[in-house]
């Protein structure tokens, strides 16, 4: 289980003063659970994610406990919490898709994890590498092939391939369908709900587009300027929003997909 | 009719001569005075390139386009640069689109000191503009390329393409980086631009905006135009499998609520 407590982000603004992102934010992922955060720009949610693996920049305020299983990843140093990264807490990050370097094949970024964070090498390596791609919808081919030679879609599955390669526990996704197409974008959703079910990890959806986060999970949270103002099942928020940003995001969205032509 | 277009057929040739990529194929549709249309696809669909034809900034290899009654095949510059001042383009990208040097305020001015002259005018224009759509008045002096989110330069670029009252107007998925609230708003503030007599043409990848712009619209896949009608049918009633897999695959929320959809 991880378990936010009282989390709060503090960002240094360059030219003086601070950014607070994330209020006093509290809330539980469970194993085996596809839980969906949904915000608008600047609401938090990248913060939020960002902060349990203990990726925020250098130099940001960060205050709270975030749990795993009962240790605060707060208090741990930079060594503890690069053995639990991959392994335990993988992460597909915002823009992953467009984040491989471009002179190598994919199939060697996923070799260099392996490689340094299970020891892998040589046979070992390549057998569990031709799972990993299997297990994002792409096939063992992929391995060999260059980012240009990759569409948006493949891209992001691969990165999703890559984000698995150390049987996490945990696999956080910062909008892992933004800026592909609707039939794609189903693909991958319905790929990411698989690994819920086969895999039992739980996973952490974040996403800008509420109707995606709403049909993909099982949990809803919607965060608004820094502070969580929903939590349930996403039929029980859609029925009855309790806050009134959230109310008036659901009724603008329920009305463009039942109001007909100008 | 103020736009006819015909047979529109649009190649662009592969990196290193090796072939062609033919972008619009046989396009052929028409928009009367006053009518708005959504033009649906994704990725690759042309309807980029569909948009970059009308408003004279590729010039096609077979078909022709006809606006406000002059074939732009034959139009030449002079012929052009007025056509262009009643029909204005928003481009999908708002970070390419604006002059990042600018002001916000100097920005959505700028066609109309170009075009009309008559600052005063102008900036009244441009305020009362930028009011309707939402951005406050701290942001009017600041520069384009600072401190203004994909969504606010989207803002922007819409009242810069109406600050001439244009008589047609092109959009590129003019909302796609604007927040669900926001969204609307723009989306309302066109729609009382049609009501006023404007026409439209709306590119979009999502039926639901297509719908809520446009009564009738058409769906391209690959260049071609696989479906056209109303707007509303391409939800409930889609014919070609591409529109059919388009609406299966768009996330709603109504369907939690009432089980429908």
């Amino acid at each position: 289980m991880i378990e936010i407590r009282n989390l709060s982000v503090t960002y240094a603004r360059a030219a003086g003063g601070e950014v607070r992102a994330v209020r006093g934010l509290s809330l539980t992922l469970n194993k085996g659970e596809l839980c969906a955060l949904a915000g608008e720009s600047g609401s938090g949610k990248s913060s939020a994610l960002m902060a349990m693996p203990g990726l925020l920049p250098a130099g940001t305020k960060v205050e709270g406990e975030i749990l795993l299983d009962g240790v605060d990843l707060l208090a741990m140093s930079e060594d503890a919490l690069n053995r639990l990264r991959w392994r335990r807490i993988a992460i597909v990050p915002q823009g992953a898709m467009n984040s491989f370097t471009p002179v190598i094949t994919v199939g060697r970024h996923v070799e260099e994890v392996l490689r340094v964070h299970l020891g892998l090498t040589g046979r070992a390596a390549r057998e569990r590498m031709d799972g990993l791609f299997t297990s994002a919808g792409l096939d063992g081919t992929y391995a060999g092939r260059y980012p240009h030679e990759l569409s948006g879609g493949e891209k992001q599955r691969a990165a999703i391939a890559l984000a698995l390669a150390c049987d996490p526990d945990w696999l956080l996704c910062d909008e892992p369908t933004t800026a592909l197409d609707v039939v794609t974008q189903k693909g991958i959703i319905d790929e990411l709900k698989g690994l819920v079910g086969s895999r039992g990890l739980g996973m952490l959806l974040v996403s800008h587009d509420l109707p995606l986060a709403a049909s993909a999970c099982t949990r809803l949270l919607i965060m608004k300027d820094g502070e969580l103002v929903e939590e349930g099942a996403p039929a029980e928020i859609v029925a009855r929003p309790r806050s009134e940003h959230s109310s008036e995001l659901v009724n603008a969205l329920l009305r463009l997909e039942r109001e007909g032509a100008p | 009719m103020i736009l006819r277009v015909e047979g529109l057929t649009v190649d662009f040739r592969r990196q290193g001569g090796r072939g062609v990529v033919r972008a619009l194929d046989g396009v052929a549709f028409s928009l009367a005075r006053g009518e708005s249309l959504s033009v649906i696809g994704e990725s690759g669909s042309g309807k980029t390139t569909l948009l970059r034809c009308i408003s004279a900034h590729v010039a096609p290899d077979a078909g022709s386009v006809s606006l406000f009654g002059v074939d732009l095949g034959g139009a030449d510059r002079s012929r052009l640069v007025a056509l262009r001042q009643r029909c204005a383009l928003v481009p999908q990208d708002p970070y390419g689109a604006l002059p990042p040097s600018l002001t916000v305020l100097e920005a959505v001015m700028e066609p109309w000191l170009l075009v009309r002259g008559g600052r005063r005018e102008g900036e009244a224009r441009a305020r009362s503009l930028l009011e309707e759509l939402g951005l406050g008045e701290e942001l009017l002096s600041s520069k384009v390329r600072l401190s203004l989110s994909g969504g606010q330069r989207q803002r922007v670029a819409v009242a810069r393409a109406l600050i001439l009252e244009p008589e047609l107007l092109l959009c590129d998925e003019p909302t796609s980086m604007q927040d669900a609230s926001t969204r609307g708003e723009v989306l309302e503030m066109l729609c009382r631009r049609q009501r006023a007599g404007m026409s439209m043409l709306f590119v979009t990848h999502d039926l639901f905006l297509a719908r809520r712009a446009a009564a009738r619209g058409i769906v391209l896949h690959r260049g071609l135009l696989v479906e056209e009608g109303a707007t509303g049918g391409f939800l409930e009633s889609p014919r070609h499998p591409y529109t059919r897999a388009l609406a299966s695959a768009l996330p709603r929320l109504s369907p939690l609520i009432d089980g429908s959809g």
